[in-house]
């Protein structure tokens, strides 16, 4: 996701695109669950509690943050960053996910 | 009915749509038919953040059984075979069943069953290393 900046000499302001609260507000409305459902129909890179990480275009989730994913590429960070891609859906258990990045590339491997 | 009329307004939309620019008529048509399901084109709306193809954990996993699946666990281990039957655990029973260790075919099972905690994902198998 990208952010606006207005470069001002004293204060960088930067709005939140997907939940629109400022720097300045410091409270956003929106709920976890309406934070991911913007990201539905877009790439998402998902961060596991172990060394994997899972890009993929986001079909939908439930309640306990499991996630169907779409073109899939499967990341193995640290040994050489092996990379496994599966194409059609996949249903990724919520249990080990540690991070959401929407719009994310995944690592640079 | 004077053109004017709601019904008859939808209904020149609707031929607008048959005729003309067929991506953005199906969008303007959806707009007045919310009801109406639009084909699931995948190439024409995957950009746009329509939810056309909104799919929850629940409706995949229905949808999935009788498929070749590739299932990962926790450990890293692999199992390919064809869903037989699966639960909202994540509970699941593969037919002819094979188990890949580090890439390598290991074991290969008639049945398995394989319990969901361990589950890491599960993906339909159309796979290119």
């Amino acid at each position: 996701m990208h952010f606006s900046k207005v470069r001002n000499p004293i204060a960088v302001n930067v709005v939140c695109r997907l939940c629109m609260c400022g720097t300045e507000s410091n409270n956003c409305l929106l709920l976890f669950s309406e934070l991911v459902d913007k990201c539905i129909g877009s790439r998402i890179h998902i961060v596991m509690k172990t060394d994997k990480e899972i890009v993929g275009t986001l079909l939908g989730f439930d309640d306990f943050v499991n996630m169907v994913l779409e073109d899939v590429t499967e990341f193995e960070i640290t040994p050489e960053g092996r990379r496994i891609t599966k194409l059609d859906q996949i249903l990724l258990n919520g249990n080990n996910i540690t991070m959401l990045i929407p719009g994310g590339e995944g690592p640079d491997v | 009915m004077p053109s004017t009329h709601p019904q008859w307004r939808r209904r020149r939309l609707v031929t607008v749509a048959i005729s003309e620019k067929p991506k953005l008529a199906l969008l303007a048509v959806h707009r007045l038919h919310p009801s109406l399901s639009l084909p699931s084109n995948e190439g024409a709306f995957r950009s746009s953040k329509m939810s056309l193809r909104k799919q929850t954990p629940s409706d995949f996993l229905k949808q999935i059984i009788g498929r070749p699946v590739v299932v990962k666990l926790n450990s890293g281990v692999d199992y390919r075979g064809v869903l037989a039957c699966l639960d909202g655990y994540m509970n699941i029973a593969i037919e002819q069943t094979e188990e890949y260790v580090n890439g390598q075919l290991k074991n290969k099972y008639g049945d398995a069953f394989l319990r969901g905690n361990n589950v890491l994902y599960i993906s339909t198998q159309k796979r290119k290393v």
